[in-house]
C-alpha cells in the first residue's frame, strides 16, 4: 500500500501539470485564431496570384511556336537532382504533427532514392532538423525560428536560392512537405510539387478575350518573375499554413492531456481515501487489541 | 466620370478594395494612368508610389515595391509584395507612415533609379496631407 504523503505529492504534482497543460491549451488557441485569419487572408491572393500566372502561361503556350518553352514548365523525364523543402515546428508538444512531416518526407526520400536520384534536404524547423540530423540524413541547410514567426523576408531568402539553382540546371524540381491546417481538429498533410509548375492546367481559353494586351518580348520577362514570386509565395503560403496546424495540433495534444490528468487526479484521490482508510482502520484495530488484552 | 473597381492585394490580406475614379500605376516602363473602360491589360509594376483618386477626389497613395497589375474594363486587380499606405488623421500618424514607407523602401535591394523616384514621390505625397 503506498504512504499516504506519496499520493499526496503525486496529487500536488500531477494538479500542477494540469494547470500547465490548460493554460498551453488556451495559448493555442488565441494563436491559432490569429494564424487562422492570416492564412484566410492571404488566400485571396494566392488565387489572384494563380489566375495571373496561368493567364500568361497560357497565352503564350498557345501563341508562341514550340508553346511555352521556360525551364520552370517543363516536365523533366529524368530528374537527377531534387530539392526537398519540409517544414515542422520549432516545439514539440503538439502530438503527431511533427511526426507526420518527417514520415512523409521519409517516403519521399525512399522514393528517389530507389529511382537513384540524389536529394538535396533542405529543412525549417528545429524538430524535423533534429529528427534529421539524430538519424545522420545530410540536410543541405536548415534554418530555425521561421517556422515559428513566418516572415515574408525570411522565407523569400530562404527558397530563392533553390528556384535559382532550378533555373540554373541544378536541380530539376522542388517539392514543398508541410502539414497545412483544414480545421479545428484536423491537420492535412500537403506534399506539394512546386517547381516545375504543372503546365497541363493552363488551357487557351484566355484567347477568346484577346483583348489582353502585354507586349510579347515582355510576356517571357514576366513570366520570368512571376514564377519567381509565385514559388516564394507557395513557400509564405505553406509556412503561415503550418502555424496555423500546429496550433490546432498543439490544442489538441494539450486538451487530451488537461483531460487526461483531470482523470487521474481522480483515480489517485481514490487511491488517497483507500489508503486513509486502511490506515484508520489499522489504528483502530491496535487500540482495540491493546485494550482486550489488558482485560 | 465612370469609376473603376479597385482591389489591391498583399499576401498579408486585401489593403483597398473600393471604387475609384482613377488610378496611376508605376508601370515597368513608367508610371501610366487608369480611367474607367481602359482596355485590357497585363503588366508588371516596379517599386513606386500608386495614386488613387478617390469618389470624393481626395487622393490617397500607396508605397509599393513590386506587383503585378491586371486591368479589365470594369476592375483592375493589383497584386504586390509589400505596401504601406501614406495617410493618417494626425501629423504624427503621417510621419509614421512614411518611416514604415521608408522602411519598405530601403528593404528593397536592388540599386535602381526607380527607388530613388519613389523616394521623391513618398515626400511630396507626405507634403500634402500635412
Amino acid at each position: 500500500m503506498a504512504n499516504l504523503k506519496d499520493i499526496q505529492r503525486q496529487i500536488k504534482s500531477v494538479a500542477n501539470t494540469q494547470k500547465t497543460t490548460r493554460a498551453m491549451k488556451l495559448v493555442s488557441t488565441a494563436k491559432l485564431k490569429r494564424a487562422e485569419e492570416l492564412a484566410k487572408r492571404s488566400r485571396l491572393y494566392a488565387a489572384k496570384m494563380n489566375q495571373v500566372l496561368a493567364e500568361i502561361a497560357g497565352r503564350i503556350k498557345c501563341n508562341k511556336i514550340g508553346g511555352l518553352d521556360n525551364r520552370c514548365f517543363l516536365e523533366i523525364e529524368d530528374p537527377k537532382t531534387v530539392d526537398i523543402v519540409f517544414v515542422t515546428a520549432d516545439k514539440g508538444l503538439c502530438g503527431g504533427f511533427n511526426i507526420q512531416t518527417i514520415k512523409a518526407v521519409k517516403e519521399l526520400l525512399a522514393e528517389y532514392k530507389a529511382k537513384n536520384v540524389k536529394v538535396r534536404l533542405r529543412g525549417i524547423g528545429k524538430k524535423g532538423i533534429e529528427f534529421f540530423k539524430y538519424n545522420e540524413v545530410e540536410l543541405f541547410d536548415s534554418v530555425v525560428n521561421l517556422s515559428s514567426k513566418p516572415d515574408k523576408d525570411g522565407s523569400d531568402s530562404f527558397i530563392i536560392s533553390s528556384i535559382e539553382d532550378f533555373k540554373d540546371g541544378k536541380i530539376d524540381a522542388l517539392h514543398i512537405v508541410y502539414n497545412g491546417y483544414k480545421n479545428m481538429i484536423t491537420q492535412e498533410l500537403h506534399v506539394n510539387k512546386i517547381l516545375p509548375v504543372d503546365s497541363t492546367q493552363f488551357e487557351c481559353e484566355e484567347l477568346e478575350q484577346s483583348m489582353l494586351e502585354i507586349e510579347s518580348d515582355d510576356e517571357e520577362k514576366m513570366l520570368d518573375s512571376l514564377v519567381n514570386r509565385y514559388v516564394q509565395y507557395a513557400m509564405y503560403y505553406a509556412l503561415i499554413d503550418s502555424v496555423a496546424a500546429e496550433h490546432s495540433a498543439r490544442m489538441q495534444a494539450m486538451d487530451a492531456a488537461t483531460n487526461n490528468a483531470k482523470e487521474m487526479v481522480r483515480s489517485l484521490n481514490v487511491e488517497f481515501n483507500k489508503a486513509r482508510q486502511a490506515a484508520i482502520t489499522t489504528e483502530l484495530i491496535e487500540i482495540i487489541s491493546g485494550v482486550e488484552s489488558m482485560k | 466620370m465612370d469609376k473603376l473597381k479597385l482591389e489591391i492585394l498583399t499576401p498579408n490580406g486585401v489593403i483597398y478594395n473600393d471604387e475609384a475614379l482613377s488610378v496611376t500605376l508605376p508601370g515597368e516602363e513608367g508610371e501610366f494612368g487608369v480611367l474607367a473602360g481602359h482596355s485590357c491589360l497585363t503588366t508588371l509594376l516596379e517599386a513606386g508610389v500608386v495614386d488613387i483618386e478617390k469618389e470624393d477626389k481626395s487622393v490617397e497613395s500607396i508605397l509599393i515595391n513590386w506587383g503585378v497589375v491586371q486591368v479589365d474594363e470594369e476592375k483592375v486587380i493589383v497584386l504586390v509584395e509589400g505596401a504601406v499606405a501614406i495617410r493618417g488623421e494626425t501629423e504624427s500618424a503621417v510621419s509614421k507612415a512614411l518611416e514604415n514607407a521608408k522602411e519598405l523602401i530601403e528593404s528593397i535591394k536592388d540599386n535602381n533609379p526607380a527607388i530613388a523616384a519613389a523616394t521623391a514621390r513618398l515626400e511630396s505625397a507626405a507634403q500634402n496631407l500635412l
